[in-house]
């Protein structure tokens, strides 16, 4: 069985790809705000999987250890969203972020609440626009972060229903002050909440054509 | 001092102009200078307008005193010489003296840039000639601050021109780029020519400002969708937009590479979404013609840059790995795929490579399947442009070619292997044989000898190793094995020899060597034979036996019938004589008289086929002796066949004994006569042939050189092969018993070859055969021959002969014949005998000697008789003797030689021819 789920039609994945480089714009600018440095985020493509292809994904780009903020979301859509570095680059977002300036046992003692403030705007960044621009409302959990290798992450991820859920799996590219940290986005969701944001993203399609042009 | 580039100065003004200036200015100038307007005059006589007067505003605008920008032009205040608009606005305007204004970038003393706006007017003197130039200026540069305040000021107050300028300054720094700006919150869209022309719209309109519809009206439609929700991210906050789309402009496709931001206002709304768009056609054809080679070449390019922990890949790299498809991977992702063994496929991470190409073959386990590949890897080292080793390489399956390379090592082993197997086969082989194998080097000393040598010979192998051949040979042999080496070492195969070998223990062993010579070496097989030798010998003693028994059966068959003859004839005259009937005593006489004959002409066949005849052997024309016996055969053949006499001209003289070959002729044509009892043709030719070695090969005495041929050749019946292989045994016969010998081959054979010839037989069954005899040819004219006189024995004049004869019986008959033919005779038996009397004054007029005696030969003593009287006659008289068997080289002159048996008068003829001639010859020995 083949660990590609096609489920979204490329405009599909096209707009979904959109409204997460929008939200990440959103996170973006809060970042700037934050740390008070150039930040830029943006989100090149996105991948339908299942979660074992998640775990194969990772596990193919990331050879070292991952670290990720995790949050739960429910509404139209329910299902786990996880922001997740290189262990390796963990360090580097916090200084970004959280201001260079740190010594190095301060940058690890801030590192979990740097970490959960930066996974924090980026998620909800993400699924608020995407609620928004859907125009359904979602609720929330808090961040909490963890680490593990892509397996244990994915493993993590554990939702309850029987099928295993996809996992739309998007790259995130973070530019902070012209330095690259690579990451990635991993929205776990079963299909019937998939198949609901299927039908939000086609609304949402119908109506930025008929609204723009 | 100020490190601003300089222009030319003048430092002398003339104070004279300062007064003119006062004059000209008047109240006006003073309080002009005296403001807060920065101020500038200038001397409008002089070159290039320098700087007359500043006053303090100026120094506290630009931060230059006075006395710095004194005799100086106004240019100084410029950071680049470079020309722009403005500045050519005011050369012009200069050059008319006409007012101008303008903005112009300056720069401060502490190098701070900002937009100084100058407005310049021409003073003029009296006659309204131009004599000064006063220019005032002002900070200016919050109009061209960057910022929203400043941009709406910016764009309230410049033209659409000045967009237009911007977009082309975007254009210049992006190269052949289209650039785009669009105003969300007016929905409009501007763009500069070259996107205009890539979008096929009208530049003028373009840039004048489009509704935002524009952007997707030239979009191919399968990409318009697309475009459109990427565009509607950007125009809803995505900030970072970038596309690849195609656009359809009058039917042509082209490839567009749209790049672009959103900025936002401080409210964090989209305000402007710009960008730069390229035309990626060429590009975009190369990426697609590269992409399907690797794809279908299934080639996987990749980059890395040394140091880092990623590396760039295409689609097809990650396809032959069995990843998933990614740009960018770990290197140790990838190099984990790597069999231990092999080198890593990403390389010179610590970047100690900076050049040159590198490949390389390693064996990867795909990530998706597990299935292990073999994969090559090819690239090229170089510098990136921002500093490090860049490695650009591509990478391909070559598994198979590796299949194919295990394969054929695989078979090459085998190949080995069977090889070996058939070295040890040989091996064994030359372990385990019997047979002597060996190697002989070129110098004729043994190089290698299997087992078998020390078996049968003794030697140990390092004894023999480089001990020469010729060493291990019996020395009877020796010299058979030099003569073979030496052919064999000239490359010439001999098939077969038997030599001996000596063992360690001496003794000779028999070997039957089959040799082969091969690349300087020689190759052999000795068989030990001698065991067949011996059984050989002991076969080879009971045929001879056996044939002895035939012989001598044969031979008393004949001799006791005609001793038979001879004994009963003479038992029944003695009766006859005891009875005095004397009457028929002659008949048995005659009778065993022919007995006798019959058994003298048997043994001299006998001694004939057994090559011990005493052969007068002497120079002779065969043809004269073919056509004197010419009668003799027509008789013999009878009428039913016809003789032909072929003699070819000029016949060389041959040597042999006319006797026998006249016997031998007779012989042969007796036998070509048996063989057609229906009649036909018998020839006898001549001719003269030239014979080698190898035609000579069955001859045993025979020579290469001249021959002549004596040609028998009938039309009769023919022999049958086995009776061919058979023709010239002794007692063999085809003819009904009593009808022949079998001994008349087998004599002419000994004859020919005792003649120093050869005799050839060629027959076939029903076409029959041709005898061939080889007689030696004689250099010179032949002998005259002579006559042999046949008159009866004249009496003697009693002259002494000196008879030695062993034989009571042969003595008793000579001295008989002698003393009747009225000579005296002496009688000896032997040398006891003999040599007082030889050595005795006692006068002797002739020796007559038996050959074979007991003691002394009969020629020794005719040399011991010789020796005191040279030139006495000798006649020898001879059954049988080896060595009288050449009467040429058996006698001396004065010597001759009578063949037991002979007839009483052939012995009186023979004795008185002697002292006659001797008689005439000279005088007899005292």
């Amino acid at each position: 069985m083949s660990d590609h789920v096609v489920p979204l039609e490329e405009m599909e994945r096209d707009a979904l790809t959109e409204l997460v480089n929008i939200g990440v714009s959103r996170a973006a600018a809060s970042l700037r705000k934050m740390a008070g440095q150039q930040v830029l985020l943006s989100v090149p493509s996105l991948e339908v999987v299942t979660r074992g292809g998640a775990a194969t994904l990772i596990r193919e780009r990331e050879s070292g250890d991952l670290v990720a903020v995790r949050q739960d979301f429910e509404g139209v859509f329910s299902g786990r969203a996880l922001l997740i570095f290189p262990e390796s680059n963990s360090m580097a977002l916090v200084r970004a972020v959280a201001g260079s300036a740190l010594s190095d046992a301060e940058a690890a003692e801030m590192e979990d609440e740097a970490l959960t403030e930066t996974g924090n705007v980026v998620l909800n960044s993400c699924l608020a626009t995407m609620a928004n621009m859907l125009q359904r409302p979602l609720t929330m959990s808090l961040p909490q972060v963890v680490r593990g290798n892509g397996v244990g992450l994915f493993e993590l991820m554990q939702v309850s229903t029987e099928e295993g859920g996809v996992v739309l799996f998007l790259y995130i590219n973070f530019a902070i002050n012209d330095r690259d940290i690579r990451g990635y986005i991993a929205m776990l969701m079963d299909l019937p909440s998939l198949q609901a944001l299927r039908l939000l993203i086609t609304e949402f399609i119908r109506r930025v054509i008929g609204d723009e042009v | 001092m100020s490190d601003i580039p300089t222009p030319e100065r003048h430092p002398d003004i003339p104070s004279r102009r300062r007064q003119e200036l006062a004059a000209l200015g008047g109240p006006w100038l003073e309080a002009l200078t005296a403001s807060a307007v920065a101020i500038v005059l200038t001397d409008a006589l002089l070159p290039d307008d320098p700087i007359l007067h500043v006053n303090p505003a100026f120094e506290a605008l630009t931060g230059y005193p006075a006395a710095e920008a004194l005799g100086r032009n106004c240019r100084f205040l410029q950071p680049e010489p470079a020309e722009t608009e403005a500045r050519a606005r005011i050369r012009e305007a200069l050059a008319t003296d006409a007012p101008v204004t303008a903005d112009l970038l300056n720069r401060r003393r502490d190098g701070e840039r900002f937009w100084n706006r100058i407005s310049i007017a021409t003073i003029r003197d009296g006659h309204g000639a131009p004599a000064f130039r006063l220019a005032t200026q002002a900070d200016v540069s919050s109009e061209y601050a960057d910022d929203p305040a400043a941009r709406e000021l910016r764009a309230s107050r410049r033209s659409l021109a000045e967009v237009q300028e911007r977009l082309r300054v975007v254009q210049s720094v992006a190269g052949a780029a289209g650039a785009w700006e669009w105003d969300i919150a007016s929905k409009r869209l501007v763009a500069d020519a070259r996107f205009a022309s890539i979008y096929g719209l009208d530049a003028a309109t373009a840039a004048s400002g489009l509704p935002t519809a524009a952007f997707f009206a030239a979009v191919h439609e399968e990409d318009r969708m697309r475009l459109r929700i990427a565009v509607a991210g950007a125009l809803h906050g995505a900030e970072v937009f970038a596309r690849d789309y195609r656009v359809v402009v009058d039917g042509e496709i082209r490839w567009v590479a749209a790049r672009g931001r959103t900025y936002l206002d401080a409210a964090e709304r989209p305000l402007r979404f710009a960008g730069v768009l390229t035309d990626i056609t060429d590009q975009r054809k190369v990426e697609e013609r590269l992409h399907i080679a690797q794809t279908a070449g299934e080639v996987g390019s990749f980059e890395y840059v040394a140091g880092y922990g990623t590396a760039e890949v295409s689609e097809q790299f990650c396809r032959l790995l069995g990843l998933r498809p990614a740009q960018s991977l770990p290197v140790r992702t990838i190099n984990a795929l790597v069999h231990p063994e092999d080198p890593a496929l990403i390389q010179n991470r610590d970047g100690r490579i900076s050049s040159g190409t590198a490949s390389h073959e390693f064996r990867i386990t795909r990530a998706d399947t597990g299935e292990e590949r073999w994969l090559a890897s090819r690239g090229e080292y170089r510098a990136g442009l921002a500093g490090g080793t860049i490695f650009t390489g591509v990478i391909y399956d070559i598994t198979t070619t590796k299949r194919s390379e295990a394969a054929l090592r695989l078979l090459t082993e085998k190949l080995e292997e069977r090889v070996e197997e058939r070295t040890q086969e040989r091996d064994r082989l030359w372990n385990l044989s019997r047979d002597l194998l060996n190697v002989i080097g070129p110098d004729g000393r043994l190089r290698a000898v299997n087992p078998a040598w020390t078996r049968l010979l003794g030697h140990d192998e390092a004894e023999l190793i480089g001990t020469s051949i010729e060493a291990l040979t019996h020395p009877e042999d020796a010299a058979t094995a030099r003569s073979h080496l030496a052919h064999l070492l000239h490359g010439e195969a001999i098939a077969e020899f038997d030599i001996r070998m000596r063992t360690k223990g001496g003794d000779p062993r028999w070997v039957s060597w089959t040799v082969v010579p091969e690349g300087g070496a020689i190759y052999g097989i000795g068989r030990d034979v001698t065991q067949r030798k011996l059984l050989e010998d002991q076969l080879r003693q009971s045929q001879k036996m056996e044939a002895v028994g035939q012989l001598t059966g044969g031979i008393a068959h004949d001799f006791n019938n005609m001793l038979t003859g001879i004994l009963g004839g003479i038992d029944m005259v003695r009766r006859r004589v005891s009875q005095g009937r004397l009457d028929d005593v002659d008949r048995f006489l005659e009778a065993a008289m022919q007995s006798g004959q019959r058994a003298a002409a048997l043994t001299h066949r006998l001694l004939a086929f057994s090559r011990r005849q005493t052969l007068d052997s002497r120079p002779l024309d065969v043809a004269v002796l073919v056509r004197s016996i010419e009668d003799l055969l027509r008789r013999t053949l009878g009428e039913q066949i016809e003789l032909v006499i072929d003699m070819g001209p000029d016949l060389w003289s041959a040597v042999a004994d006319d006797n026998q070959l006249e016997s031998a002729i007779l012989n042969l044509a007796i036998n070509s006569r048996d063989a057609m009892p229906d009649g036909g043709r018998l020839t006898i030719g001549g001719r003269n042939v030239h014979l080698s070695a190898t035609d000579l090969a069955h001859s045993d005495r025979g020579e290469a050189g001249d021959y002549v041929e004596i040609r028998v050749a009938d039309t009769g019946l023919g022999m049958p092969a086995d009776v061919l292989a058979k023709a010239f045994d002794p007692f063999y016969t085809t003819k009904p018993q009593g009808q022949g010998t079998g001994l008349g081959l087998s004599m002419v054979y000994g004859f020919i070859q005792q003649s120093r010839g050869d005799v050839m037989i060629e027959s076939r069954e029903g076409s029959g055969t041709t005898i061939r005899l080889f007689l030696p040819r004689h250099h010179g004219a032949p002998d005259e021959t002579p006559a042999k006189p046949r008159a009866a024995a004249l009496p003697g004049t009693g002259e002494t002969v000196l008879v030695i004869e062993d034989d009571p019986a042969v003595r008793l008959l000579v001295l008989q014949v002698l003393q009747e033919l009225g000579y005296r005779a002496i009688e000896t038996a032997d040398e006891r005998d003999a040599v007082p009397i030889l050595q005795s004054a006692r006068h002797l007029d002739l020796l007559i000697s038996d050959v074979g005696l007991p003691g002394m030969s009969g020629r020794r003593l005719a040399e011991i008789a010789r020796a005191s009287r040279p030139g006495l006659p000798v006649l020898f008289m001879t059954g049988y003797a080896r060595e009288a068997a050449d009467q040429a080289q058996f006698l001396d002159a004065g010597m001759e030689i009578i063949t037991k048996p002979f007839a009483v008068d052939e012995l009186g003829q023979r004795v008185n021819r002697i002292l006659r001639t001797k008689g005439m010859a000279g005088p007899s020995s005292e």
